[in-house]
């Protein structure tokens, strides 16, 4: 077994340790079932209506700046890796350069947008 | 090198099973402590006692909350999303075992071998935002609903300058040294490799928070809001949203998702002692000692921190990562990029 696929057993273990937790309380816990029992809370009064509603836009454009860049800066992982390699000199500096103010461009854009002033 | 368990025990099979009862011994031994911790030093700083009652000086507090845990009914809400309801727990719980099994907790052995160890913590640290939303989502309650979207528009803004620091220190711990001397023998240095961060700190005798004092903050300021800490612990703010995404999950399912809080707690602290505070490196104690003594030492700052400064409002939460941490780690990572090429 390579290292990977310990850690592949780690996770999967951990699935089912998760799994057996759950198991104790199923055996031993009281299984009382009301009128009001099975309601989601909501501050005591009978809950109204669903809660799959719409909700304000802006988590969603959060969401993409951030799809954006979490790419970008998981490619930067490998840059780092040979940032110091003798061959590429001041060239690898300058591309990163580059690379960050391309990067910085989504935030100056969604600045000027008001996306961090909150507003829809 | 670190030995890994395989090659010490001679089986594969055998050191899973080792490892896994060390990492779920020692997890749960750090829930067990932490909530103990947090709540003498909220005492403690509010000036009261904190518990007393159970064993000495409150002790046992937390273990009689454990079982108490245990008994409780299982309660599941009807018009939940069944499958997202149900898996959520496990999906916040099952990574932290895996993620704690990839930390570098000392220089003889290790648990198993990955060069891309941090690559690898920051995946199952992403996990958490996911089970997060699917309990938010999943419970078809209002108050879980709002929790879950504030907590991941948060988790994955943080997440960012988390990235851009650790990067800095990748960075550095590449270029510092190409080779590390251990003993007698030459290691050619994998910068995602945490064992070889902390290789690399001991061999040039500086702790990386020296040479990166914006990044270590930043980072520290990210764990806070990756793990829904105060002052970032919008997500499950109980005076406006009652218990936030976990509202509608009663006693072992709850108890899961504390159980997972902590454990991320454990593994940002672990790895920010990692990145910045030299790992197991120190005199005369042996290296586990160093290790675990350094991520608690940064533990307990997290609750002092917790129960210092008052909760921040979502808008000012974002626009501070957004306006301040991202720029700030994203000059931080090109300054240090500049000072490797001059120097």
């Amino acid at each position: 077994m390579t290292d990977y696929a310990q850690l592949v057993a780690y996770l999967g273990i951990g699935v089912i340790l998760g799994f057996a937790a759950l198991v104790v309380p199923w055996l031993v816990s009281p299984r009382y079932r009301g009128r009001e029992t099975e309601q989601t809370y909501e501050c005591g009064v009978d809950t109204i209506g669903s809660a799959w509603i719409r909700f304000s836009i802006s988590f969603y454009v959060f969401a993409l700046i951030f799809v954006a860049f979490e790419v970008d800066v998981l490619y930067l992982f490998p840059v780092a890796l040979v940032f110091d390699e003798p061959a590429f000199g001041w060239r690898a500096f300058v591309e990163v350069f580059i690379f960050l103010t391309i990067l910085s461009m989504a935030i100056l854009h969604a600045w000027r947008k008001g996306v961090f002033r909150w507003e829809r | 090198m670190p030995k890994t368990l395989a090659e010490m025990l001679g089986s594969p099979m055998l050191a899973v099973a080792t490892g896994l009862g060390g990492v779920m011994g020692l997890l749960s031994f750090n829930a067990l402590f932490c909530i103990y911790l947090e709540r003498k030093i909220s005492a403690w700083i509010q000036r009261r006692m904190g518990p007393m009652e159970v064993g000495f000086h409150g002790m046992l507090q937390t273990v009689a909350d454990m079982v108490k845990l245990l008994g409780k009914q299982l309660i599941t809400p009807k018009g939940i999303d069944k499958p997202l309801y149900h898996l959520a727990p496990l999906v916040v719980f099952a990574p932290v075992v895996a993620g704690t099994s990839l930390m570098a907790f000392s220089g003889s052995f290790a648990l198993h071998h990955i060069d891309l160890g941090l690559v690898l913590v920051f995946t199952f640290g992403g996990f958490a935002v996911l089970g997060i939303f699917m309990a938010g989502w999943g419970s078809n309650n209002k108050y879980a609903l709002l929790g879950a979207m504030r907590s991941v528009a948060q988790n994955i803004s943080y997440e960012i300058p988390l990235l851009l620091s650790a990067l800095s220190v990748v960075m550095l711990t590449t270029s510092m040294g190409r080779t590390v001397t251990v003993g007698d023998e030459t290691v050619a240095v994998q910068g995602l490799n945490l064992f070889h961060i902390t290789m690399v700190q001991m061999d040039r005798n500086v702790w990386f928070i020296v040479l990166q004092p914006v990044a270590a903050i930043l980072f520290f300021i990210a764990v806070l809001a990756e793990t829904n800490r105060a002052p970032f612990d919008i997500p499950e703010a109980e005076s406006e949203l009652v218990a936030g995404f976990h509202t509608e999950y009663s006693g072992m399912r709850f108890a899961l998702f504390f159980f997972g809080e902590y454990s991320n707690m454990l593994i940002g602290c672990m790895v920010a002692t990692t990145l910045f505070f030299g790992g197991w490196s120190g005199p005369l104690l042996p290296g586990p000692v160093w290790f675990f003594l350094k991520s608690y030492a940064l533990m307990a700052v997290m609750m002092w921190v917790r129960w210092t400064y008052p909760r921040l409002r979502f808008d000012q939460l974002m626009r501070f990562c957004w306006m301040v941490m991202i720029p700030l780690s994203i000059v931080n990572l090109l300054v240090t990029a500049f000072f490797l090429k001059v120097f």
